[in-house]
């Protein structure tokens, strides 16, 4: 279980981020909502140790990881997918994908990379080929499955539907879906589009000039209009 | 014929020397986006550490070992405490701090061996070999120098491509931030790549000062030689840095042949300018492949 308490994060004299407490329900997804510069990609890197919090804490499992090194967190179980994908593509997407593999959490059983191919077939057709000939989708599916090597109990997933096209970005989605249903996941997913993101989540938290504003059920905020008007844009 | 065949020798050799510097160079850039223009002194160094062990006694293999893992140690050094601060910090600053460790490098081996000539000993022959009662240009210490420039480029290939460890280090020179995140100790790798580098110089420093003299300047024109191979090789791939480096070492050996060894410092600068007009990213860029 992911918990955040209190986070405050500063860039010189801005307040990225003011006291956000929530929790990510374990196996459940929670959607980060909010507009363009309302700390959502800042509170995920606050949680992976990118950015270092003014004040606040973040547990993992009820341990403090607010101050753990970066390298140290898919080794606990925390999985980061940075914003604008994170494939390395100087790389194979193999070679991609045996990254994600060596940094496999402590104590987890390690999952072939056949059956992440399995999952992604365009992915496995392409296994030799630098990652930079993937299209925009096929990245996607690779930094999951990248993830997913690392076996982690909590994924933190920065706007997967960034620059795709909408029938893929329905494909990633509900592939998202059944991995969450299929391997227990925990996710937090920070998303810009909002419909998209509640459609698949459990919970849905949203931001506002760093401060959570709203905490609620995705069904709830999906369907409370005065809400999706004053902060979702839809 | 005779004279074609002994230029083009000499060349290879003299080629392999440059493209172990030239590596040493590019092993550096494609992790920390620097030119190190210190490799010249760190290597001048590490010989001299051989140097001295020879002269007390000790067979040529144990100066050659200990001048490359003082190498090592040196590039590891070197990496934590000057270069760490200054990463991902403005170019400039590092290309300044360089320029300052060369003069300082410099500077302490004058300090402690002294800074006149001394004869350094080579572990093979320097005669040319006899084929068929004809000399040819290759001296058994040339063969050495072309194996061990070989070997080690091949090691190298080995360990980025084969082992875990080469993979972590390539992630760690092409996205720091995704490296860390999957959990790879990017600090490490950073130290690990200088390491290595400082290695491969070493190396070349040996091979340059066998059977030759040496003093606290010797290495200072391969600099631009190096410089200049590992930029015609594009200064992101190991293989390009030597294939530029023989392409270098025999197109030079062939000028100081047919044209006079006073023009080689000129014509090395005419081909580096030469190329860069033509494919400004080096014989080997993959410019668009990077930039996605």
């Amino acid at each position: 279980m992911l918990e955040v308490r209190d986070l405050t994060t500063t860039y010189g004299a801005v307040r990225a981020l003011s006291e956000v407490t929530f929790t990510a329900t374990p196996g459940k997804v929670t959607a980060v909502l909010g507009a363009n510069g309302a700390g959502k990609t800042t509170l995920l890197r606050t949680i992976s140790g990118l950015v270092r919090p003014r004040a606040g804490e973040v547990l993992l499992d009820g341990e403090a990881i607010t101050h753990a090194p970066v390298e140290s967190m898919c080794r606990r179980g925390v999985a980061h997918v940075p914003e604008g994908r994170g494939v390395i593509t100087e790389l194979t997407v193999e070679e991609n994908l045996r990254l994600g593999a060596l940094g496999r959490a402590q104590g987890s059983e390690p999952l072939d990379l056949d059956r992440v191919y399995t999952m992604f077939p365009p992915v496995a057709d392409r296994r030799r080929a630098h990652a930079h000939v993937l299209s925009g989708g096929e990245r996607q599916m690779l930094v999951i499955g990248r993830a997913l090597l690392a076996r982690p109990k909590v994924l933190l997933l920065d706007e997967p539907s960034l620059g795709l096209a909408p029938r893929v970005v329905a494909q990633i989605f509900a592939l998202l879906r059944r991995l969450v249903e299929s391997e227990g996941l925990t996710v937090v997913l920070v998303e810009q589009n909002a419909r998209g993101a509640l459609s698949i989540a459990d919970t849905g938290v949203v931001l506002n000039l760093g401060r959570l504003v709203v905490s609620e059920k995705a069904s709830t905020l999906a369907a409370d209009e005065q809400l999706r008007h004053a902060y979702l844009g839809f | 014929m005779q004279q074609f065949l002994t230029t083009t020798l000499t060349g290879l050799t003299l080629g392999m020397v440059y493209a172990a510097f030239a590596l040493a160079l590019v092993l550096i850039w494609r992790s920390t986006r620097i030119v190190n223009f210190a490799q010249a002194p760190m290597a001048m160094l590490t010989t001299y550490v051989a140097l001295t062990l020879i002269n007390a006694g000790y067979s040529y293999w144990v100066g050659f070992a200990a001048a490359l893992l003082s190498g090592l140690l040196l590039g590891a050094v070197v990496e934590r405490v000057a270069i760490r601060p200054v990463e991902g910090k403005a170019h400039i600053n590092a290309v300044i701090l360089t320029l300052g460790l060369f003069i300082v490098f410099h500077s302490l081996g004058a300090i402690i061996f002294g800074s006149n000539f001394r004869s350094f000993p080579a572990p093979f022959g320097l005669r040319g070999l006899q084929v068929g009662g004809t000399n040819i240009a290759l001296t058994g210490f040339g063969i050495f120098t072309i194996v061990s420039v070989l070997v080690v480029m091949l090691l190298l290939v080995a360990l980025f491509r084969y082992t875990d460890l080469g993979l972590m280090m390539r992630a760690s020179a092409f996205n720091q931030e995704v490296a860390r995140l999957l959990g790879v100790r990017v600090g490490r790798m950073l130290t690990l790549g200088w390491a290595l580098a400082a290695m491969v110089g070493s190396l070349s420093g040996l091979l340059i000062a066998g059977g030759s003299l040496v003093h606290p300047a010797y290495m200072d024109s391969v600099v631009v030689f190096g410089f200049v191979a590992a930029v015609l090789g594009g200064l992101d791939s190991p293989v390009g840095s030597v294939v530029g480096g023989l392409l270098l070492g025999v197109s030079l050996s062939f000028v100081s042949g047919y044209l006079g060894s006073d023009v080689v410092a000129l014509a090395a600068l005419m081909i580096l300018m030469a190329v860069l007009l033509v494919r400004p990213g080096g014989l080997f860029s993959h410019a668009a492949a990077r930039r996605v």
